[in-house]
């Protein structure tokens, strides 16, 4: 498995166009550690091929469901920032379809 | 050889909520691109779907409509394909237990009902829209996150015609529910089409060709009917069929290939995590259910059985479901059902077209119309005189008394014994006309029912003049 340190942690961020303080960095390393340790452990045991996967840590359901009220958009500017290039208030890409 | 065409089709549905699917961005159709945006519909990190409990409603309509077996609690899946028209790299769909299943709908071909089964029709978002020009592509992703329903039906279809009067149907069901607007120029309504031949009286499927984004209702035949003929020819020469992606082109009226199909593509399915399963109770799928306006075959129904109109009078004042429901809004002030059938279909229809607009931007009252209508019925005003207050009423905003008023129309005269009295020095004035009337010349009655107008100032009703001339006419 891939070892995860700072390094590793920064390069996904910049590549999800986020960015978090040293301190935070840190304590998501830890996390990864624990979680690592985890995962490690669950994969000794040999009797999980004969369990069915689940999508959710327990069997829920919930009733809830959304009013239809829309709510304030974002800004365009804002919307496109992070994209290289963009023109009239869209992204523009290579064309990529014939 | 003979062949028998195979044909299956999907259907996405743009749902006419307020806010999308998952997300509280708005939904409208034409806004300055990407304005109608919300940091879930980017695929920000950190963002979660909340699903739309009015779109949840839409798809239990539709689905009751198709008949189809409808799914007490919702799953969704992620679709995983990594293009530019979705940011967050997938699609939430639902892929392994859809709301509506095994349903079905009725078309009319040749006379014949036909029975068209139905396999799914599940919820999922869209995708943006992507402007291709030569050498780049713009994206919009206004549309990103609006509800669709999918459905998709069995290969049940033989012909171009089948093809068009589903998608008629379905488009009739979804806009009479008023769950979508069903435009298919605006996109509100999409279909794709898979096509295959087999040998007639064989069972094994051919290759499938799929014809995507077709975007009229007479599109749907052309393409499918030219894809018929194409592949027949293919097959009748000996070669075979490639399994491909193609587009319907109307102004060449051929299909035109897009890509070849090699293997199908996996988009890995799997349980949407960030949304666990929502049970919807009895209570909410039959309000759903319940709360669903009237759909075009029961009014229809309605129409020919509770008010006595033709079939084509009927269907006429369906092909508008806002013509239809204005038509019920006359028919609470009117008993006159043909009546008013033949003002919406004939003059309101009419107007409509000549000014380019629709009955929801039409000024006249249905009250109005329906006093309007009755004063014909009652034959106080002639329907040459129907017309010109209708206009006058129009122009001029008016009731239909104050439009009469205006012209200075007074009431027609219906009292027998009056126009009798006047029909008979008519008739002593002009003995002439009486011999020429026997005598087998036409002209004669027009003469004479003329001479009744103009010593009346034209106010006895034209019909009942009419039927008492030939009645005196006899006695002399």
């Amino acid at each position: 498995m891939k070892e995860y340190n700072i390094e590793v942690l920064k390069d996904a961020a910049n590549r999800l166009l986020f960015d978090m303080s040293d301190e935070e960095y840190q304590t998501l390393l830890e996390e990864f550690d624990i979680i690592t340790k985890q995962m490690r452990l669950i994969g000794e045991d040999n009797t999980l091929d004969n369990l069915e996967p689940m999508t959710f840590p327990f069997e829920c359901t919930t009733t809830f469901l959304r009013e239809d009220i829309p709510g304030t958009p974002l800004v365009r500017e804002e919307a496109i920032k992070n994209a290289g290039n963009k023109t009239g208030g869209q992204i523009k890409l290579p064309k990529v379809v014939l | 050889m003979e062949f028998e065409p195979v044909i299956g089709l999907e259907i996405h549905v743009e749902l006419k909520t307020k806010s999308k699917m998952f997300s509280n961005g708005p939904v409208l159709f034409g806004a300055e691109p990407n304005t109608l945006v919300v940091p879930l519909d980017m695929g920000f990190p950190g963002t979660m779907p909340v699903v739309n409990k009015e779109a949840v409603i839409y798809a239990i309509r539709v689905s009751n409509a198709l008949h189809m077996k409808i799914d007490h609690e919702l799953h969704f899946d992620r679709k995983n394909y990594f293009y530019s028209d979705l940011p967050k790299g997938y699609q939430i769909t639902q892929n392994l237990r859809p709301i509506g299943s095994d349903g079905y709908l009725e078309i009319e071909v040749d006379g014949k009902t036909k029975r068209i089964n139905i396999e799914r029709l599940h919820m999922e978002e869209d995708t943006c829209k992507q402007l291709h020009f030569n050498t780049f592509t713009l994206l919009d992703y206004n549309r990103a996150g609006t509800p669709l329903v999918e459905i998709v039906s069995r290969p049940d279809i033989r012909s171009g015609e089948e093809a068009m009067k589903y998608v008629e149907k379905i488009r009739s069901i979804v806009v009479f529910s008023e769950v979508s607007d069903g435009k298919m120029e605006e996109g509100s309504l999409r279909c794709d089409v898979n096509i295959s031949l087999r040998e007639k009286g064989t069972e094994p499927f051919g290759t499938k060709v799929e014809i995507k984004n077709i975007n009229s209702i007479s599109h749907i035949q052309r393409a499918v009917d030219f894809e018929i003929a194409r592949q027949s020819k293919i097959l009748n020469e000996g070669g075979t069929i490639a399994q491909e992606t193609r587009r319907y082109d109307d102004a060449k009226r051929e299909t035109i290939l897009m890509r070849v199909k090699t293997d199908a593509v996996d988009y890995k399915y799997f349980p949407e995590p960030n949304i666990t399963p929502i049970a919807l109770s009895d209570e909410f799928v039959d309000d759903a259910i319940k709360n669903c306006p009237e759909l075009a075959d029961s009014k229809k129904v309605r129409y020919m059985n509770e008010y006595g109109l033709n079939e084509y009078d009927a269907s006429q004042l369906l092909i508008d479901k806002d013509l239809s429901n204005y038509y019920d809004e006359l028919t609470k002030y009117s008993k006159q059902y043909k009546l008013l059938a033949n003002w919406v279909n004939v003059d309101i229809n009419g107007y409509l077209n000549k000014n380019n607009i629709t009955v929801l931007n039409f000024s006249l009252k249905p009250q109005e119309l329906a006093s309007l209508v009755e004063m014909v019925a009652k034959n106080t005003i002639s329907s040459n005189q129907a017309k010109e207050i209708f206009n006058k009423m129009i122009s001029d905003n008016l009731t239909a008394l104050e439009a009469k008023k205006a012209l200075g129309i007074s009431e027609q005269i219906s009292d027998n014994e009056f126009i009798i009295k006047v029909i008979n020095e008519v008739l002593d004035e002009f003995p002439n006309s009486i011999v020429d009337y026997k005598e087998g010349k036409g002209r004669a009655l027009g003469f004479m029912i003329g001479q009744v107008m103009k010593k009346t100032q034209g106010k006895v009703n034209p019909k009942l003049t009419n039927d008492l001339l030939l009645e005196e006419l006899k006695k002399r």
